[in-house]
């Protein structure tokens, strides 16, 4: 049947990608949901139920004049997105939240008159209403996706009402066929009926399966198609881009202290990842920086199949204990669509320990696309199916940073604190940088006898050029910030002066009024700009009025 | 075979008849909502007399009280849907009573034994009365085969509409049936490749329909409405759908133009050109828009929430505009959708740039859509000081620092929004126009690679 349909087409059968997606979709409709055009007249299954006269007439739906698989596709293009919402931080790969554009070009043979064309390997997450197929140059009459695919439940119920055999093998070994029809699979349960009367499948204890027939159209993923018209036979290269869900990327920042703490090198990474079940060979691969909208699409219908239940009436025995009454009646999962990247991978893709200064040919190209940033890959890669990557983004350093702790408190209440510290630089040319930095983790390392130490991890968001980027370092215990009612005194274990930034918050129309060291104002606050010498305490003295006229 | 189906409870009644003699015409009409109407034509046979009629390949979620079957000279007794679907469960639980053939095979010579029994109960195991003996079905763990005579009326693989009718005389007569379903809806999805250079879009439109009423529509003469008929809640099986927060209107401009479409009332019809056939589960898409070379419009806006205050900047957003007016635009009303962006990389790639929602938008339109957030362009907003100037009176001086880290110079459109009608603003580093009484809009250009600021004091009460 496999080698008839490819006869018929008279066309060769497209090769999926390194994923092992058999080439399934066969021509030949058991449903009455296909349209078998004259080409098929020849098919066997047609005549062996009366009710598969329900075809339609030729009346209506142009007849098919080829049903043909685009070829193997070529000349790939991936473009990743970071996931909308996540404005900094890392990838998670058991959530890739992003999505991306494939592109990619395909050979399809064209007859006279109406053509279908499938395209198969395309990504699982492929958002169907965002393809765009061009290169066709008349017109496509429509695109279609099937969201029904081959499996064990959708080949029953495309079954329903028509003839199968049924296989039954006796506890002797004796193998039985016997004729019958498929009456229902409502709900699970498989009821069919033969020449002796109306069964019920696999209630018996006997090993009971159904050998289908006829083929159906159904394909092994969920399937994108077009309906050409042409008016010759041709043959096209035709491109076919879309969206598709699962995957994500970000950038991975370490910055290695130097020993005095006054610079940094920075280096990074751009971690993308695929969480779809389809691989890229060979893919002029690109991520996007910037925030782009997306809206909340419909959830186009998709039915993933699962295995046939054959659900019986209730089997319990006399030795049972009422608790089995539930166990059978619990819901059986259809084959879930978890991916299962836990099993393959740690859980979260870290920035590799120890940084290889790699040459400028192997870093990403960074151009602007609109108000995005695009960072192009420079070789062809290949991004394989559930597989997360890593490239070169970018290699700075001698970064002039300083240390700044500081503290945000509410006026005139009493707290205790530790300070937070922020290593702060400008994203300047002057500072070797002076480039759009991408968002994502940043991780700090100092030296210490020649090997790397971590110091922190913190998350980073998008900066453009010339930007102030502050890079949390988390909090000082060596030093503490007491506040009381109009003082704040600011203690530092350290055996090096520090920059401190005393932030505070007034309640509305509240000013300070006096203090004992100069307030400066940023984002319109109060703030306190000290130098605490070493093994010192610094007391900030404050008087604030709430204004009233 | 086919006698027996017949006498085994009219299950394929009308399928059969219907299906070998008709000729089936099916048309559907699909509205935005999630709701279709299906118009339903076919030859029936009737006997004359009084008799039923199945419809078994209706959708599945059919409102049924919607559902009517109009043919010449019959009267429609009684309409009913059934939903009791044939499982083994069911079909046992209705045996009970009755009589069910059981069918061992002895594992050690192969005889088969064929003996009556009484389906006692099925409440956790079947029990079963052979004879003078009283069984539970496969109590031993051994093969057993229950064989039924028949499957009981009412029990069917698919819900079913059943139309008892008396026609006055026998003969095939065209009928139509037609019934309104949710589970068929359609929105459309444009594609927009703006050209950076010329300032130019290429818009295609196509109309996505979706079906997912659990049957397929062979054939069908379909007809897409633009617009949302009233629907009464509760009437239908509709889910929530959660559409998410509208963050700022798209139109700018409503249009008055008129077009060359189908109207229906207020609502735009797109007809399909060809029958198609609708899949179940299928997304299907038909193009309906194709034009070239529209002038549009890049710019960038910040909206700032009232006494909206920011410790770091933030993006402005990216803004296209372009009009739907048939001189200087796309030329067409269009309905609801999602209009996703592309623009050409260095490579001359088109690459996606963002996607923006619609809502039905008539002819000759301005329409501003945000695509995402500039990367290099960033606005901060500074509450710098909050005056009390009496009991009521506050003042809020507002610092706007705009920074661009483009090559070239832009535009931005700041918005100071919540100003609430009583806002007045005393000061202001340039003029802004009050866009609406709720919001102050300044025009602030921003030199390449550069800064800009605007201050602002406003007066309010309370």
């Amino acid at each position: 049947m496999h080698g008839a349909s490819k006869r018929r087409a008279g066309l060769r059968v497209g090769h999926s990608r390194f994923r092992a997606v058999p080439a399934l979709v066969l021509a030949v409709a058991i449903g009455p949901n296909f349209a078998p055009g004259p080409a098929f007249a020849d098919a066997p299954a047609a005549a062996a139920v009366p009710v598969a006269a329900a075809a339609p007439t030729a009346a209506g739906v142009p007849a098919l004049a080829a049903d043909t698989v685009a070829g193997s596709p070529t000349a790939l293009s991936l473009t990743v997105y970071r996931a909308p919402e996540r404005s900094a931080g890392s990838i998670d790969l058991d959530r890739l939240g992003g999505f991306a554009l494939i592109s990619e070009t395909r050979t399809v043979h064209l007859l006279a008159g109406v053509n279908r064309v499938r395209f198969e390997g395309v990504a699982d997450g492929i958002e169907p209403a965002s393809a765009m197929v061009t290169g066709l140059d008349q017109g496509v009459i429509e695109k279609n996706r099937e969201g029904r695919v081959l499996s064990p439940a959708a080949l029953v119920a495309a079954a329903v009402g028509r003839s199968v055999t049924l296989l039954r093998t006796e506890k002797s070994g004796k193998l039985t066929r016997t004729a019958g029809t498929i009456r229902s699979d409502a709900q699970g349960g498989v009821v069919f009926d033969t020449a002796q009367g109306v069964e019920a499948l696999r209630c018996s204890g006997l090993p009971e399966t159904f050998s289908f027939t006829g083929v159906t159209d159904l394909a092994a993923t969920p399937t994108l198609s077009v309906r050409v018209r042409s008016s010759r036979p041709v043959t096209r290269t035709v491109t076919l881009a879309y969206l598709a869900g699962g995957f994500d990327w970000a950038a991975d920042y370490s910055a290695g202290l130097s020993a005095d703490g006054k610079s940094m090198d920075l280096g990074a990474w751009v971690t993308l990842a695929n969480g779809n079940g389809t691989g890229f060979p060979d893919a002029h691969t690109q991520v996007v920086a910037g925030r782009v909208n997306r809206e909340s699409g419909e959830v186009e219908p998709l039915d993933r199949g699962g295995p046939i239940l054959a659900q019986c009436w209730p089997r319990g025995s006399t030795s049972d204990s009422p608790q089995y009454l539930q166990m059978a009646r619990a819901a059986v999962q259809g084959i879930g669509q978890t991916r299962a990247f836990k099993l393959m991978m740690p859980a979260s893709a870290p920035a590799p320990l120890e940084e290889d200064m790699v040459t400028a040919a192997h870093r990403v190209e960074q151009e602007t696309l609109g108000d995005l940033k695009l960072y192009r890959v420079p070789e062809e890669t290949t991004v394989a199916a559930r597989q997360s990557k890593q490239v070169r983004l970018l290699d700075r350093s001698a970064i002039p940073v300083s240390f700044v702790y500081g503290a945000d408190l509410a006026a005139g209440e009493a707290s205790q604190t530790a300070a937070t510290v922020l290593l702060r630089t400008m994203n300047t040319r002057a500072n070797h940088l002076g480039l759009p930095l991408p968002s994502g983790r940043v991780a700090v390392f100092s030296l210490r006898d020649g090997r790397r130490l971590l110091r922190h991890e913190s998350d980073l968001r998008d900066l453009a050029a010339d930007e102030e980027v502050e890079i949390g370092m988390g909090e000082s215990p060596d030093v503490q910030v007491l506040a009381d009612r109009d003082s704040v005194a600011v203690s530092n274990a350290r055996a090096a002066a520090i920059q401190f930034e005393l932030r505070l918050r007034l309640p509305p129309g509240a000013r300070i009024v006096r203090a004992d060291h100069p307030v400066g104002a940023k984002n319109g606050r109060p703030i306190f700009r000290l130098s605490i010498p070493a093994r010192k305490t610094v007391t900030v003295r404050y008087q604030t009025r709430a204004k009233v006229h | 075979m086919h006698a027996r189906l017949l006498i085994a409870g009219g299950f394929l009644w009308l399928g059969l008849q219907s299906y070998a003699a008709a000729e089936r015409s099916l048309s559907v009409t699909i509205y935005n909502d999630d709701l279709a109407l299906v118009q339903d034509r076919r030859d029936i046979d009737l006997k004359g007399g009084r008799q039923r009629i199945e419809f078994q390949d209706v959708s599945a979620q059919i409102r049924p009280e919607t559902a009517s079957l109009t043919a010449g000279d019959i009267s429609i007794v009684e309409q009913n849907f059934d939903f009791d679907l044939l499982t083994p469960a069911k079909l046992m639980e209705k045996a009970v009573g009755h009589e069910v053939t059981i069918v061992r095979v002895n594992p050690a010579t192969g005889a088969e034994t064929r003996e009556q029994a009484e389906v006692l109960a099925t409440n956790g195991g079947v029990v079963l009365k052979i004879g003078q003996r009283i069984e539970v079905l496969r109590d031993d763990g051994l093969p057993v085969r229950v064989i039924f005579d028949k499957v009981p009326e009412n029990l069917r693989a698919r819900p079913t509409l059943s139309v008892t009718v008396i026609g006055a005389h026998a003969g095939t007569r065209p009928a139509t049936l037609s019934y309104l379903t949710p589970g068929l809806g359609w929105r459309a999805d444009y594609v927009a490749l703006y050209d950076e250079g010329n300032g130019k879009i290429d818009v295609q439109g196509w109309v996505t329909l979706s079906n997912s009423s659990g049957v397929t529509y062979d054939n069908a003469q379909t007809l897409l409405v633009a617009g949302s008929p009233a629907q009464i809640e509760g009437g239908v099986r509709q889910p929530m759908v959660y559409r998410g927060p509208q963050p700022r209107a798209t139109l700018q401009q409503a249009g008055t133009e008129s077009g060359d479409r189908e109207r229906l009332g207020d609502y735009y019809l797109y007809p399909l050109a060809d029958r198609t056939t609708i899949a179940n589960l299928q997304t299907k898409q038909v193009s309906f828009l194709d034009v070239h070379g529209v002038p549009a419009e890049h710019g960038y806006e910040f909206r700032n929430r009232w006494l909206g205050t920011a410790e770091t900047p933030q993006s402005a957003r990216s803004i296209y505009s372009f009009s739907t007016s048939a001189h200087a635009g796309l030329g067409d009303q269009l309905p609801a959708g999602v209009l996703r962006f592309y623009l050409r990389d260095k490579r001359g790639d088109p690459q996606f740039i963002g996607e923006s929602r619609i809502d039905h938008t008539p002819m000759g339109s301005t329409l501003s859509l945000a695509t995402g957030d500039a990367f290099d362009v960033k606005v901060r907003a500074v509450v710098e000081k909050r005056t009390r100037l009496s009991t009521f009176d506050w003042r809020s001086d507002m610092r706007y620092e705009l920074s661009n880290a483009r090559p070239l110079p832009v535009t931005v459109k700041l918005l100071q929004e919540g100003l609430w009608g009583d806002a007045r603003i005393s000061a202001e580093s340039q003029k802004s126009t009050r866009r609406s009484a709720e919001a102050a809009e300044w025009t602030v250009n921003v030199p390449a690679n550069g800064k800009a600021t605007v201050t602002a004091s406003f007066d309010t009460r309370y």
